[in-house]
């Protein structure tokens, strides 16, 4: 049975590089055997158009299928989910490609390139790869017009132009509808999190924990501040709090039978007493105001300066001053803060919770507790006993590493008074440790400190800035952070990480040696940031909040009439413009320079009464000018010469000199029309 | 009554004429059923976007979305400016096919892929670059004798991405003659040379006085070209004869007396044909009409026009 192929050869080229383009995302990072897959299928095909294959029968075509299901399920366990649809979907539209016949089937193929396109934006969401989609869908859409344009005279690279120019001229609609159609919520819950473990906090610590995390130069997190950041030593990005220590880990806990509205308030309804005393506290104080763009961190904990009050726009505020979202992070997130320092101004510590704060193991590391009732005898007041505890740490031969001995069995002992070496969580760990065993509240607080500007403009916090610390309650002050860290190395705290190891001789920071060697890297780094935070906010994270605030501040008010006509108002002058633009004549006809010097002469001799048709020849144009001026008829000879030269000649399109020389004589034959009128 | 009212409507707004050049005023636009697809895959796309809450992949849903309402104006671009004319026709018998040559005249723009066609036949498609024509013929099955108007064009084109098809219903003020049905007949209806009435000899111009030659004109019978002059460069003329009156033959319509109209016609044409085929000098009288006698080609054409014409009011 012959089959006709109803695919220009001019377009087919076209069609295999989209579907390579588009197949290549995902081919990237999955299974090999996908690979595999469109290289048969290309070559198949390949050897089908110069007729050395047929086409593989139904048989075989559902052998593939069937395979590409089977390879499915076996590489992913499953056949739903996103990234298992992803792979099904690139393979399947493989595999279409293989029976591609008729037109209908390209039409098919095309339409399920953008849908791959689609899923390659689920898992790749920079601005590079924003682009690259733009070039595949550029692909596609050349594709399509290759298989509408079936005359064999078509040239492969036209396709592309059409393709290009109309994808082009989409932009600024898309852009415009991107800015306008209302974000609404998502309509049920599509999770893409798939058990993948990602870098963060958790919600215990055990020593080594964030040692882990701090070999990491991912991004974290990025703060806007609205005018003056603080200084890089006040910059504690508060996470969560650990409250219960069972001798080895800490982990967060809540005082026995609250409740969640006693510990959360999200803006609904009636704010809790502990909410009412922080806003009357912070009434009259200045703070920071700050945006912060989350990357995704399939977890609830956000980040802020101490005592953070927001909109509660997809967040609450914890009793104990930190965020927490409505959901994980997932996706681009941000929210905006006003973080005030209430230190002084708050109520008293309830007894429930006076006594979680206080609360340790029965048994273990009689040493420390020792060593606390030694300085409880000494010091009555507590923020003395405080200061003593930093001066120990301060004075002992404590050593800051992120490479500590292991610990086992009494960790606070050993540490204390054994290895000495550690990071912050093993001194955020045992002072608070100690201040509990000397009778003061004391809770660690686990976050992020530090962060680098980037071109002024922006604070990066990358997840080698994670950090824990103590916080204790003060009569009179309150909840007081203390870092005990920073008595022991004063410069992880002042210069980050990165400069703490760069300014230690012995290079214990091991991967960070080399990022400020070369100064142009560093600066293209920080480009490419800047980039990436500018993509977050305004694109990944223009959600329903920053949409209402842009639409505030472009439309006025947002109300749904406005929006509407705004939608409808761009479409309308895009389509007005792009009209004008596209079947304007002006831009149809591609004039020559000689054309267009043709016409200026025409045009000039009708003004001054000489009509002639429009389809007049030089030879017509010259006899007419002599007829009417017959002073004129030399001039116009001369013209009608050289044009007739240029216009005719071998030697190709005439040059910006032959074109000065026609100018000069046009100008001749005008010349001499006006002079007889002069001399009447 | 429906399609009655849309014929009275499209007659308005298109009407019959020599040239057509295509405008907002004639051009039709609307999805094809892939353009739908596409719709609704990015309207798919805007739910995934939504619900993945991927703003990315709204954009790529806008952005296509865009790309479609793009591809409105350049389909309708892709007709807009187009110049149909009204070319030649190719007149044929009853029964058989007629055809009409349709000009497309490309003024600024290129008009890419676009398909003619009328009636139910498979449509041709045909591109036309700026300041170029193309002429493209259209067979007319023709069911009548007389004059048959072709029904109006479709001048279709989904060019450049199929998403769309624009269209327009032409009318172009062509005409396509059919002449009749030849009808075979034993009696030849004619008078003048009364031994030819049996028409049993292949009668050769040979028996006829040589007059002189005169220069070729296309439509002369091949038959009449003097070859021998021609072979030894003495160009291409044609011989001419004096016709003996007795063999002039004039077919005329009053000899088929009793036979119905389209019937006496039909006989006529096959006279014409056969006489033609043996290359034989005819005349044709018809009531209100006649053809001085002739040979040919031409004499043919004329007199197949002329019997087509019967009864037909209409002016030329």
């Amino acid at each position: 049975m012959a089959r006709i192929y109803q695919i220009p050869s001019h377009a087919r080229g076209w069609l295999t590089l989209a579907i390579i383009a588009a197949s290549l995302p995902q081919l990237w990072g999955g299974p090999l055997w996908q690979a595999g897959l469109l290289a048969l299928v290309l070559g198949w095909r390949a050897l089908m158009d110069r007729q050395r294959l047929v086409l593989p029968g139904r048989i075989l075509r559902l052998v593939l299928l069937v395979a590409t299901v089977a390879a499915t399920f076996y590489s992913f366990g499953r056949l739903h989910g996103p990234e298992a649809g992803t792979a099904l979907i690139t393979s399947l539209f493989a595999l279409k490609y293989l029976e591609l016949v008729s037109k209908r089937d390209a039409y098919v193929l095309i339409v399920l390139g953008y849908f791959v396109c689609a899923t390659i934006l689920l898992f790749h969401r920079g601005p590079a790869m924003a682009l690259y989609v733009i070039g595949c869908l550029i692909l596609l859409t050349a594709s399509l017009a290759g298989i509408n344009y079936s005359d064999t005279h078509a040239r492969r690279r036209q396709h592309l132009s059409v393709a290009a120019v109309m994808v082009l001229q989409a932009l600024p609609l898309a852009i415009a509808l991107f800015v306008l159609v209302p974000r609404i919520a998502p309509l049920w819950n599509m999770q893409l999190d798939s058990g993948q473990a990602r870098t963060g906090m958790s919600d215990s610590m055990s020593p080594g924990q964030v040692s882990r995390l701090t070999e990491s130069s991912e991004l974290a997190f990025r703060v806007q501040f609205e005018g003056e950041p603080p200084p890089p030593r006040e910059r504690y990005w508060r996470g969560l709090t650990y409250s219960y220590f069972d001798g080895t880990t800490w982990r967060q806990a809540s005082p026995p039978g609250w409740e969640r509205e006693q510990l959360f308030y999200g803006g609904r309804g009636p704010s809790p007493d502990w909410y009412r005393a922080l806003i009357d506290a912070a009434a009259d104080r200045t703070g920071y105001r700050y945006r912060v763009i989350m990357e995704p961190s399939r977890q609830r904990w956000l980040y802020a300066l101490a005592v953070p009050f927001t909109d509660f726009d997809g967040n609450a505020l914890a009793r104990d001053f930190r965020l927490v979202a409505d959901g994980p992070v997932n996706g681009a997130f941000s929210y905006t803060v006003r973080s005030v320092d209430v230190t002084g101004a708050v109520p008293a510590l309830g007894d429930a919770e006076r006594r979680l704060m206080l609360d340790l193991p029965e048994e273990g590391n009689a040493q420390a507790r020792a060593l606390a009732q030694r300085w409880r005898q000494r010091h009555r007041n507590d923020g003395a006993l405080v200061q003593a505890a930093l001066g120990y740490f301060r004075e002992q031969p404590f050593f800051y590493t992120l490479e500590p001995p292991r610990i086992a069995g009494d960790t606070v002992d050993e540490f204390l008074f054994g290895t000495r070496q550690g990071f912050c969580e093993h001194y955020a760990s045992s002072f608070t440790f100690l201040m509990r065993a000397a009778g003061i509240p004391a809770r660690v607080v686990a976050g992020y400190q530090g962060g680098e500007m980037n071109a002024g403009d922006y604070l990066q916090v990358r997840q080698y800035d994670a950090h824990a610390w103590a916080e204790v309650w003060l009569p009179g002050q309150g909840w007081v952070q203390v870092d005990p860290t920073a008595a022991v190395a004063p410069e992880r705290v002042e210069l980050g990480l990165r400069g703490a190891f760069d300014s230690a001789a012995d290079g214990a920071g091991g991967d960070f040696d080399g990022l400020n060697r070369l100064p142009v890297l560093f600066q293209l780094q920080q480009w490419a940031d800047y980039v990436d935070f500018n993509w977050q906010k305004w694109v990944l994270g223009y959600r329903q909040q920053s949409q209402r605030d842009l639409l505030e501040r472009l439309l006025g008010a947002v109300t749904p009439l406005r929006v509407g006509l705004a939608l409808l108002g761009v479409v309308l002058v895009f389509s007005a413009v792009l009209g004008l633009l596209v079947l304007s004549r002006r831009r149809d006809t591609p004039v020559s320079p000689l054309e267009r010097e043709f016409a200026r002469l025409h045009r000039a001799l009708a003004q001054r009464g000489l009509r002639a048709p429009d389809t007049v020849s030089a030879a017509q144009l010259e006899a007419a000018v002599t007829r009417r001026w017959p002073s004129a008829a030399g001039a116009a000879g001369h013209w009608r010469r050289l044009f007739e030269h240029l216009a005719y000649r071998d030697q190709g399109a005439p040059g910006a000199a032959d074109l000065a020389a026609l100018r000069r004589r046009r100008r001749a034959v005008l010349a001499s029309l006006a002079s007889p009128r002069r001399a009447q | 009554m429906l399609k009655q009212a849309w014929q009275r409507w499209l007659d308005r707004r298109l009407p019959r004429a020599r040239q057509v050049q295509l405008d907002q005023r004639r051009i039709f636009i609307f999805p094809t059923g892939y353009g739908f697809l596409y719709l609704l895959v990015s309207v798919l796309l805007f739910f995934g976007g939504i619900n993945y809450e991927n703003n990315l992949i709204l954009g790529l849903c806008f952005l296509m979305v865009s790309l479609f309402l793009v591809a409105i104006l350049h389909t309708f671009r892709n007709l807009s400016g187009l110049s149909l004319r009204a070319g030649a026709s190719r007149s044929g018998f009853v029964g058989g096919q007629g055809s009409v040559e349709v000009v497309l005249v490309a003024q600024r723009r290129p008009h890419r892929a676009l398909w003619l066609r009328w009636l139910d036949q498979p449509a041709q498609e045909i591109s036309v670059e700026p300041g170029e024509e193309s002429a493209l013929w259209l067979n007319l099955p023709l069911s009548r004798r007389g004059r048959v108007r072709p029904p109006r064009l479709r001048v279709e084109s989904r060019y450049p991405l199929g998403l769309l098809r624009s269209w327009s219903l032409v009318s172009l003020d062509q005409v396509c003659l059919a002449w009749p049905r030849p009808q075979e007949s034993h009696d030849c209806p004619a008078d003048g040379g009364d031994r030819e009435r049996q028409v049993a000899s292949a009668g050769q111009s040979g028996s006829e006085e040589f007059q002189g030659l005169r220069g070729y004109v296309p439509g002369d019978s091949l038959g009449q070209v003097d070859w021998k002059g021609y072979a030894r460069g003495r160009g291409l003329n044609v011989k001419l004869f004096e016709e003996p009156a007795s063999g002039r033959l004039w077919l005329r319509y009053d000899r088929l007396e009793g036979v119905p109209v389209e019937r006496r016609l039909s006989i006529l044409c096959f006279w014409v044909q056969r006489l033609s085929r043996e290359n034989r000098p005819f005349a044709l009288a018809l009531p209100g009409a006649e053809l001085p006698p002739g040979q040919g080609e031409e004499q043919r054409l004329r007199a197949l026009n002329l019997l087509a014409r019967h009864g037909d009011t209409e002016a030329d």
